[in-house]
């Protein structure tokens, strides 16, 4: 893990985002999300996901993500939903807290770790919405 | 999305951050051991702040009533896991944990918390300034090690940030990009 080059560390959190702006879409369209909650997480999102390819600036290979079977599973309710996208957006705050200390470019770190503490605060939003403890 | 945030608000907030950045900046050094630049300094003033932040809560907690006191409990708690973490760090490179202060020593220095509203706020603005360092720790730390520690310990902060805002009646996240920046 420690000699992953900053362009592979990219190119997963890239596709952790993608993965999220799919899953929200889906939502929306589906009605598996409040309407407000889910328009502002996925518009967060898709800045995210900008951001994160501007810095790779065409020198990875995203891969294109396909809905998973746990997303279609979770579309039926907004309480599935809202427990898929906690664990979803957890998982990619660990990400972050994984990859971005390895970037050897500092200049990436700041940054990018922004973009963990926003994921941190969609992890907030949604336990809000449905109504369990906001810290563990 | 974005909060109305009155003038006053901005004022309190801003004096709040000076207090807090009094907290750190007044504690001494570690008094022993590793060479500069290994990150011993920075792992000092992260602990200071994180001492002053457990002070701070237990001020909060003076003031609060049901969830909302609740939810600054656990978040004490996640500061206190995060102190000892420092002061495992500090120890693991050679140094010795800077003494701290009392936590009457602390409280002089914080605004006087008269409602839950009051801890509130600057319990948020004790989240924006621990996220900001966090964040510089994590570009500053020359140790993968050390960065890794500070990434781990900002991504609960921004969790804590979050839960202060909703707390407040805020959005958890007002903007894509949370920098901690009054």
């Amino acid at each position: 893990m420690a000699d992953r080059s900053d362009v592979d560390l990219l190119v997963d959190l890239l596709a952790r985002e993608q993965r999220l702006v799919a899953a929200y879409e889906a939502a929306l369209r589906r009605d598996a999300i409040d309407e407000s909650l889910g328009a502002t997480l996925l518009a967060h999102e898709r800045r995210h996901v900008a951001a994160v390819e501007q810095t790779l600036a065409g020198r990875g290979n995203p891969t294109a993500t396909v809905p998973s079977p746990e997303l279609t599973a979770a579309l039926g309710d907004r309480h599935s939903f809202g427990r898929y996208a906690i664990q979803l957006e957890n998982e990619t705050v660990g990400a972050y807290a994984d990859h971005v200390p390895r970037l050897r470019d500092p200049k990436l770190r700041q940054p990018l770790g922004s973009i963990m503490v926003c994921g941190g605060a969609h992890v907030v939003a949604l336990k809000d919405f449905a109504g369990i403890p906001l810290v563990d | 999305m974005a909060a109305h945030v009155t003038r006053r608000e901005a004022l309190g907030g801003a004096a709040a951050a000076l207090v807090l950045a009094s907290c750190g900046g007044g504690d001494p050094p570690p008094a022993s051991g590793p060479r500069p630049g290994s990150g011993i300094a920075l792992l000092g003033s992260l602990l200071a702040l994180e001492r002053a932040s457990v002070a701070a809560y237990g001020a909060c907690l003076g003031v609060l009533t049901g969830d909302a006191r609740t939810e600054v409990d656990a978040v004490r708690a996640q500061e206190r896991s995060h102190a000892a973490a420092l002061e495992k760090a500090i120890q693991e490179l050679g140094g010795t944990p800077p003494p701290g202060r009392s936590r009457a020593e602390y409280e002089r220095t914080f605004p006087v918390l008269r409602t839950g509203a009051d801890a509130l706020r600057f319990a948020q603005d004790l989240e924006e300034r621990q996220v900001r360092a966090y964040l510089e720790a994590v570009t500053d730390f020359p140790a993968l090690e050390l960065r890794l520690t500070a990434a781990g310990i900002c991504a609960d902060e921004a969790t804590h940030l979050g839960a202060m805002r909703v707390l407040r009646g805020l959005p958890a996240a007002e903007a894509p990009f949370v920098t901690g920046a009054l």
